[in-house]
């Protein structure tokens, strides 16, 4: 029985040695790949980035209106966001080369699903960078539009606005992501009347005085003891 | 711009005019007898002209009907309704009455005109007689550009006061008062080019404002301008809750102009005077304290909220000054024209950049120009007439020391940033 035991035993440990071996130049070949990709990404990257430079990329970007890609670069710089994400996009590339060579059947299954991930990927980051965008947008304009009606609360209000915005764009970008959808759903509800509310008490108390204001100059025009207003712009 | 009146009643007035010497387009509210009045003053110009009279037919009142006008039509005067505000938008007067000017424009080249005017104030005052004195000199000395005099006081015309009038003529090198009119009259040869197709593409994609463009392009041309005093117009009163907009809209075309016409205005120097008819009429000047609470406010609240958007378009050092007015006691509050002067082309030259939406940057504006104005009331609030004009001679003379500046950071807007 004991012999039985030691052949099973070497049986099992030749099979194991030799599938093993098997993986050995399969997993040589993924580590090659990830090397020369690592190589040849931060190769393209340096020249994406020197092109970009010399396009002065980052103010342009700002020059066409998404001033905002900037906070969201790294280093607050589109130049380096874009050439890190060829860098990256190379390296996966040579990621999935790799493991093509350890298994091709399980590489063609990965390879397929994250083929049809990425129009999810694209449109979440779509719906980012317009978000980001619109959101910057509405924020300035009722910061400027609030500041010009002296309301003392306008930047309360211009946040407010800002976060709501975003706060939509992010759960719009979960869903598309399909991220763990009910939640986002959840949060997003709560999040959203949260901030409705928040701005729609802040925007109450602080209007207290704008309305005060609005009825003493209405009775003053009533009473007609208004005394007239000298200056005229246009 | 094709324009077409639109009522049938005076489809054969309008057929009879074939031709004219020169078109008056009236935007502002004139009774029958004004219109009867502006006829028979217009009839005594030299030479009788044949005058066609535009009245916007839309503001007509119920009981002037289009009919009713043409009676008053004479052989030498034909008042024809036509639709001159036609194309105005409620919230955007300014872009409704550059409109106007067009379609008068327009009128005026369809009826083949030597020269044309534009009326869309109240006066003082007023006798139709200052019409005619707008007119008579294309019609008697060939002039291209007539542009109103008005009698000034101190709290009235604040933005032409301001910005308008000292920045084109530092830019065009001609003092003109009230650049901007709006009664103005126009040559044959002016208003051919503000209907010239390369005014109607506009300038990179925004349309031309024909009030604002007027005297740019009759200056850059060295066409003959000349000044009329006029007695002092009634202005509508201020809207609070719209001045940003109101800043915004007149500021848009003057500093697209200002891009479109860059080549010329570079080239100009010094400034000169334009001749001026008749003789200023005078009006009296308030001389009590006035609140300016209101725009201080505005002010501080700019300081404390739009620093960031500020930041975009100011040098640090405008900044800092900023900061420090920011901190002075209301009384003690004065802005220096130099300071005023360089925010003006700073935002010039971020309009011209794209630093941020348009429309964002000149309503940022507005907490600054209402600083500027709370500082000239102090300075003028005691003031008299000549103390008055002293006190904008200087504010223009900043504006023409300060054009270096301005050449400086258009021509190299990355390199020269103090």
């Amino acid at each position: 029985m004991w012999s039985q035991v030691k052949q099973q035993l070497a049986e099992s440990t030749a099979r194991f040695l030799t599938r093993f071996a098997n993986l050995l130049p399969g997993l040589a070949a993924l580590v090659v790949a990830l090397l020369i990709s690592i190589v040849v990404g931060w190769m393209l990257a340096a020249v994406v980035r020197r092109l970009l430079s010399s396009m002065r990329f980052d103010d342009r970007l700002a020059h066409w209106g998404f001033p905002s890609v900037a906070e969201w670069s790294p280093m607050k710089s589109p130049i380096l966001l874009v050439s890190r994400a060829i860098a990256a996009l190379v390296i996966v590339t040579g990621f999935l080369i790799g493991i093509a060579a350890v298994d091709a059947e399980w590489t063609s299954q990965l390879a397929r699903s994250v083929v049809a991930y990425i129009p999810n990927m694209l449109g979440a980051a779509v719906v980012l960078l317009v978000g980001s965008v619109v959101a910057r947008f509405l924020a300035r304009s009722v910061l400027i539009g609030a500041v010009n009606l002296n309301l003392h609360y306008a930047r309360l209000l211009s946040l407010g606005v800002k976060w709501m915005v975003v706060v939509l764009t992010v759960a719009m970008a979960l869903e598309h992501l399909r991220i763990a959808p009910g939640i986002v759903k959840l949060a997003f509800g709560i999040l959203f009347g949260g901030i409705v509310i928040t701005l729609a008490l802040a925007v109450g108390l602080g209007s207290k005085d704008l309305v005060t204001r609005s009825l003493e100059r209405d009775a003053q025009k009533a009473s007609g003891d208004n005394l007239e207003e000298p200056f005229r712009h246009i | 711009m094709e324009v077409e009146p639109i009522h049938e009643q005076v489809q054969e007035i309008t057929e009879q005019v074939d031709s004219a010497d020169l078109v008056v387009g009236v935007l502002a509210e004139l009774g029958q007898e004004g219109l009867a009045a502006l006829c028979d003053a217009l009839q005594v110009l030299p030479g009788s002209p044949r005058v066609v009279v535009l009245r916007d037919d839309r503001a007509a009142k119920p009981d002037q009907s289009s009919v009713a006008e043409a009676k008053l039509s004479s052989s030498s005067c034909h008042l024809i309704p036509w639709p001159l505000l036609g194309s105005a938008t409620p919230g955007t007067p300014v872009v409704g009455t550059s409109a106007a000017y067009q379609a008068v424009f327009a009128a005026s080249e369809k009826f083949g005109a030597r020269a044309c005017c534009v009326i869309a104030s109240t006066l003082e005052t007023a006798t139709p007689g200052w019409i005619r004195e707008l007119a008579q000199p294309l019609v008697e000395r060939n002039l291209d550009l007539v542009v109103p005099q008005y009698a000034r006081r101190k709290f009235e015309g604040l933005l032409n006061s301001s910005i308008i009038s000292p920045l084109m003529r530092c830019l065009y090198g001609k003092r003109i008062h009230n650049p901007m009119g709006p009664d103005l009259g126009l040559s044959r040869r002016l208003f051919q080019k503000m209907l010239g197709p390369e005014r109607a593409a506009g300038v990179g994609g925004n349309p031309v404002h024909s009030l604002a463009s007027v005297a740019p392009a009759a200056l850059c041309e060295n066409l003959e301008v000349c000044e009329v005093h006029l007695p002092a117009r009634i202005y509508p009163p201020t809207d609070w809750m719209n001045i940003s907009s109101l800043v915004a809209q007149i500021l848009s075309p003057i500093f697209l102009d200002m891009e479109r016409n860059a080549a010329c205005w570079q080239r100009m120097r010094a400034s000169v005077s334009v001749p001026a008819i008749g003789e200023p009429v005078l009006v009296s000047q308030d001389t009590g304290t006035v609140d300016i609470s209101r725009m201080m406010e505005s002010f501080q609240l700019g300081i404390r909220d739009l620093q960031e958007i500020w930041g975009l378009v100011l040098p640090p050092s405008t900044l800092l000054e900023l900061r420090k007015l920011a901190r002075l006691p209301s009384e003690q509050f004065r802005m220096p024209d130099e300071l005023w002067v360089r925010i003006v082309y700073d935002f010039a030259l971020a309009h011209r950049l794209r630093t941020l939406n348009r429309d964002h940057l000149l309503k940022s504006m507005t907490p600054l120009y209402l600083a500027w104005i709370s500082s000239y009331a102090h300075d003028v609030e005691t003031a008299g007439r000549t103390a008055l004009e002293e006190r904008l001679e200087r504010l223009s003379v900043a504006y023409e020391v300060g054009k270096t500046y301005l050449v400086s950071r258009w021509r190299w807007p990355d390199q020269f940033n103090p």
